[in-house]
């Protein structure tokens, strides 16, 4: 039993390892976090299915060709899409892939549906081998054995030639490396395409083992990053071996504690980023560097206080006479969302961290409001508060393992956390699972307004939405917010001028986790119902779309980005899994050619901040 | 008088960071085996004259010939393959890296590069820091290991961005030896720099830029003899 | 022990070694009150690294800094930098797309304490504009103050950057190469600056420009290989043929 787990463990192992080098290569490469990755992954298996399916080309050919076909397909993303972003701050790279690879999951999707698709095992590997204590099928030590072999090879290849020197100084500083006489632009395609090869290559691996199916790619990209951030970013060797450790611990907790396997990765990473925040085998970085002109994006045509008047005196009025116009469910749920991107967008925007899991606040209060309101029958304000209490609970905490780890790297840690919150949220059996917590009742506010008017409820909420909404403009501009922009252009400077950057930073977290939390708090009102969704990556994925698409940096933005996307996505529901393909698309354009938001290119436009 | 040929000939050149016009029309010219200086007040345009000629300045107008080849158009990479070597103001010493993958970064592009063991050899500090992280050395050390990291690839023409800045004296003056050898050595090199009395002994024309051009120039008798007219042209 | 009234900071063995290599080996520094006092050696001395001890960037393996006569060896570095020890860099180090005024005014903010002041309006700040552009002109940046700090050229990032450290009035204040990277006509006004301001004030500083070291400093400290080489005034020094050796060469002067 526990052989046989230990070797299932081995097998997911390898594919870690596959996916998480060739993860590791494109983030040392382009410090771009690229969540094709998982695509590729599937693309690979798709690729095999295919060429069986309809050329009849079997196995072995299409262990050399998948990968062939799926790092062509890398080397022309880069090219033509990626390559658009390497001058601007590295989130942008991220939130490209990020879209990229909703269309391409949702392309597959429409194609060929979720259901998975067998493929068999070549000939000469089916039957197993008796070792006595266990039976090991031949295919899964194949597995194991080109796992390792593949990844020993680049390993060698990047640690003993100067190949690896000119990747890690191109990651640095990629001009200066161009005057050194090194065509950059080529080697990053190659190199690109490389990692992309890998991850098809454990497709192919995957496609005897596992379904073939257009959702594998994004189930197993989290664990993935995850195992990046355990290994220590920037580690080749780290992220392999890491792989494979952590696919043995996953083995393990099935055997003993089935309940907490899909948990384990996670809180692995939690450990280990407590005890050593660079990851098991990362290098520490030490403070006393400092930045003398960064990457950052030039921050959006900002003002004094009361140029934003007018603007906002526009909003009320017209959020205060719309449920003559709008329907109120959707209002409700577009001003719940609209606190929701500018909570994102004050550290987004304003302290330049990219928070990718920020669903797990939006759920955590949720879940909290949601059970304390159904299950104690608490009035709606002391279920509101406690929602919004734990939420802050949350921020703290993982702000704590979080803040000292510089953009990128606290993209992906926030990321793997949330969804340590999901599996969390999926096991606890208060929460209802899959069926979600419902319904909950609205109750009476104070005891005397009867929430189950619909009208009633949106003035709450909008009332409360400019509380927070005024919240966080205050929070921007005030000296505190002058404090975070510090911070975001040069940290170790700010220190010497004796800031406590990390508490600062903690605390705008909290603010963030805080906003965050009360639009979740309120959302379960709206719709009786708290579910997993409210929890999930995807949620964290849409509210980024909602703060892009208004306008990163803007004080408006957010709330047009919110009413945008929530707007599209009820009318588009019709059209069932392309609202995928549409949404992944929008993401992908905005980053390309329309970064400032349309808040921004407003601003630009009129020449005034907004 | 047989004059040696033109390695370096920048010509009317422009050039912009965005909106902002920094170069207003750079005129000058640099022989085989010349040391030419450039010297101006901060600000002058100086640093942006090296970035334009090694393609770090995208956008540039004007000519920047070196022997036969028009630089304006051609990316880095290229440039660097026609043997230009590159010695930035901030040193430009990567943290990823190792001293010793910092210097044998550059691939060799002509004939006659150094070995890392012999810029150890001229440097003998770096040696015995060859494997700590790049950024780990010393400001002055770092300097040491940018000057010679651009000797590695072969390259016959550099240029270089005030290589004294942050040096104690006594490295300062086996600078100024190293550069007079590799002159003598027949490398051409442009230089920015601010310490006269380094450049007295060592610089062949020394061009004044003021506002993005060139303002005047003083060949090495002259530059001698009129110490007090260059420091008056830097503001003393 | 206990120290004199008149030491504003004392190491006590002070030393770091980084994997084998030790970068600063048993330092005692004693700092007067109100001096300028020069901290000057080989490059790879450890006089950053003495900075980075001081102000804690980094952790010392061993040894004691005492600030007027408080153990400060385990404080935070911003606990260092609120106590009135305060640092440039010697790679400049400015916030590059606030505006100049912006910048410095990073620095009067936080002696205000208005670190975690949420609900504070903006308004507040502009209070601080005028002395900002006293501290911005005293280095000679008369450019518009909304000037972003990344198009200032290398030289004037540098004194943007004094203008902040000034900002924050400290009582010690470090300065790492105040002047590499600066024209001449800068070198004599930061000079001036630096005179101006230690009439108040304790400065160390690190410094290859060895006449501005000569003009400015009382005291002298140099380092070799980690270890205290020799300390004296400038005439002193100077004649010392270890010094002449190690550091100064043969035709300074
Ligand atoms: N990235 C940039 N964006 C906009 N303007 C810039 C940029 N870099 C430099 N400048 C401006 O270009 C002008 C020339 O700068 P440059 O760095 O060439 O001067 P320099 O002569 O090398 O001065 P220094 O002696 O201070 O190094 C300066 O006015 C500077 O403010
Ligand atoms: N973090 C580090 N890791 C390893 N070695 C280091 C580290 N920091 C400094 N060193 C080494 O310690 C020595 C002292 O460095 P330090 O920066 O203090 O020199 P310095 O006296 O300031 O020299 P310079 O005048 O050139 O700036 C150098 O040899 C340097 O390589
Ligand atoms: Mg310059
Ligand atoms: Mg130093």
């Amino acid at each position: 039993m526990i052989y046989g787990q230990l070797l299932i463990g081995l097998i997911n192992g390898s594919f870690y390892a596959l996916l998480s080098l060739g993860l590791s290569i494109i983030l040392g490469l382009l410090n771009i976090i690229n969540f094709t990755h998982g695509a590729l992954y599937m693309m690979g298996a798709f690729a095999a299915w295919l060429l069986l399916a309809h050329a009849g080309i079997g196995y072995w050919p299409a262990l050399v060709l998948a990968p062939l076909i799926v790092g062509l397909f890398g080397m022309v993303l880069e090219r033509l899409l990626l390559s658009r972003v390497y001058r601007l701050e590295h989130l942008y790279g991220l939130l490209l892939t990020l879209g990229l690879a909703t269309v391409i999951e949702g392309l597959f999707l429409n194609e060929f549906s979720a259901i998975g698709r067998p493929y068999p095992i070549p000939r000469a590997l089916t039957g197993v081998w008796q070792l006595g204590f266990m039976t090991l099928p031949i295919y899964r030590a194949w597995v194991i054995a080109a796992s390792v072999t593949v990844c020993a090879a680049t390993w060698l290849v990047i640690e003993r030639t100067k190949l690896g020197a000119y990747l890690r100084a191109g990651t640095e500083n990629p001009a200066l490396v161009g005057v050194f006489g090194i065509n950059v632009p080529r080697m990053v395609t190659i190199t690109f395409g490389f990692g992309a090869a890998l991850a098809g290559l454990a497709g192919v691996l995957a496609a005897p083992i596992y379904q073939v199916t257009p959702l594998m790619g994004g189930n197993i990209i989290t664990v993935v990053f995850a195992v990046v951030v355990i290994g220590g970013m920037g580690s080749i060797a780290g992220s392999i071996l890491t792989g494979f450790i952590v696919g043995l611990i996953e083995g393990l907790t099935k055997s003993f504690y089935p309940e907490a396997s899909s948990l384990a990765v996670f809180i692995l990473m939690a450990v280990v980023l407590l005890i050593r925040p660079t990851g098991l085998f990362g290098r520490a970085t030490t403070l006393t560097s400092n930045a003398g002109a960064s990457s950052h994006a030039p921050p959006v045509l900002s003002g004094p206080a009361k140029a934003y008047l007018m603007p906002a005196l526009v909003m009320t009025t017209f959020l205060l006479v719309a449920p003559a116009m709008l329907y109120p469910a959707f209002l409700m749920k577009a001003l719940c969302f609209s606190l929701f991107a500018l909570s994102l967008n004050l550290l987004l925007g304003f302290v330049g961290l990219g928070s990718f899991g920020h669903a797990m606040f939006l759920g955590t209060a949720g879940y909290i409001t949601g059970y304390t309101a159904k299950a104690w029958g608490w009035p709606p304000e002391a279920a509101i508060a406690a929602g919004i209490g734990m939420s802050m609970l949350l921020g703290a905490v993982v702000g704590f393992l979080s803040i000292r780890r510089q953009k990128i790297y606290f993209a992906m840690i926030t990321l793997a956390l949330g969804e340590l919150v999901y599996f969390f949220f999926l096991q606890i059996p208060f929460s209802g699972g899959e069926d979600g917590l419902s319904p909950v009742p609205r109750g009476r506010l104070l005891g005397v307004l009867n929430l189950e008017n619909d009208i009633t409820l949106y003035y709450l909420i909008l009332a409360l939405f400019l509380a927070g909404f005024f919240l966080v403009f205050r929070a921007v501009h005030s000296p505190f917010g002058q404090a975070l922009k510090a911070i975001r252009e040069n940290e170790p400077r700010a220190i010497s001028l004796g800031y406590d950057t990390d508490r600062i930073k903690l605390v705008a977290f909290i603010l963030s986790a805080g906003v965050a939390g009360l639009a979740g708090a309120l959302k379960v009102f709206v719709f009786h119902i708290v579910s997993l969704p409210d929890v999930f990556h995807s949620t964290s994925g849409d509210v980024i779309l909602m703060v892009l698409a208004g306008g990163v940096g803007t004080i408006f933005g957010p709330v047009v980005g919110a009413f945008l996307i929530v707007g599209m996505q009820q009318y588009l529901a019709p059209l069932g899994t392309w609202v995928m393909v549409v949404e992944g698309a929008v993401f992908a354009l905005c980053v390309l050619s329309f970064r400032q938001g349309l808040v921004g290119q407003m601003a630009k436009i009129l020449g005034r901040p907004l | 008088m047989d004059e040696p040929a033109v390695v370096l000939h920048v010509l009317e050149l422009h050039a912009y960071y965005g909106e902002s016009h920094i170069l207003h029309g750079m005129d000058f010219r640099v022989h085989e085996g010349e040391v030419v200086a450039l010297l101006g007040r901060n600000g002058a345009g100086k640093t942006t004259t090296l970035k334009s000629i090694v393609g770090l300045v995208s956008k540039r107008r004007g000519s920047i010939a070196l022997r036969n080849n028009e630089l304006i158009g051609r990316k880095s990479f290229e440039i660097a393959r026609l043997g230009v070597a590159y010695c930035p103001e901030e040193r430009g010493i990567f943290a990823s890296l190792t001293v010793k993958e910092n210097l044998t970064l550059p691939p060799v592009t002509n004939p006659g590069g150094l070995s890392a063991a012999a810029v150890f050899e001229l440097f003998p500090n770096l040696a015995e820091r060859q494997h700590s992280q790049g950024t780990k050395l010393s400001g002055g050390e770092q300097q040491m290991l940018a000057i010679g990291r651009m000797l590695v690839s072969g390259a016959r023409l550099l240029l270089i961005d005030e290589p004294t800045e942050g040096l104690a004296p006594v490295i300062v003056a086996q600078i100024l030896t190293i550069l007079q050898r590799l002159r003598d050595q027949g490398y051409t090199i442009v230089l920015v720099e601010q310490n006269l009395r380094f450049l007295s002994s060592l610089a062949d024309r020394s061009y004044i830029v003021e506002g993005g051009r060139v303002v005047d120039v003083f060949d090495a008798a002259r530059f001698a003899a009129n110490i007090p007219k260059v420091e008056s042209y830097l503001g003393i | 022990m206990t120290t004199q009234p008149d030491i504003v900071l004392e190491t006590r063995d002070l030393t770091k070694a980084f994997g084998g290599f030790t970068a600063v080996d048993k330092v005692n520094l004693r700092i007067r009150r109100g001096a300028v006092h020069a901290l000057i050696g080989p490059n790879g001395a450890g006089k950053t690294t003495c900075f980075h001890l001081l102000t804690k960037f980094i952790a010392a393996d061993s040894g004691q800094i005492l600030f007027n006569g408080r153990n400060i060896t385990a404080a935070r570095p911003h606990q260092v930098a609120n106590l009135g020890i305060v640092r440039s860099f010697q790679i400049s180090a400015i916030f590059p797309h606030l505006t100049i005024r912006e910048n410095v005014r990073l620095a009067l903010q936080r002696k205000q304490g208005w670190d975690y002041a949420i609900l504070k309006p903006e308004a507040a700040l502009a209070t601080l504009d005028d002395r900002a552009d006293e501290l911005l002109a005293a280095v000679g940046l008369t450019e518009d103050p909304s000037t972003i700090g990344a198009s200032l050229s290398y030289g004037r990032k540098r004194a943007l950057e004094i203008a902040t450290t000034l900002a924050l009035e400290p009582s010690l204040l470090l300065l790492d190469e105040p002047m590499a990277g600066l024209g001449r006509e800068d070198i004599a006004r930061i000079a001036e600056l630096i005179r101006t301001v230690s009439r108040d004030r304790t400065i160390i500083m690190v410094e290859h420009n060895i006449k501005v070291i000569a003009d400015l400093c009382d005291t002298i400290t140099v380092l070799r290989r980690g270890r205290v080489l020799a300390e004296g005034d400038y005439a002193t020094i100077s004649q010392n043929p270890e010094v002449v050796d190690a550091y100064l060469g043969g035709g300074h002067g």
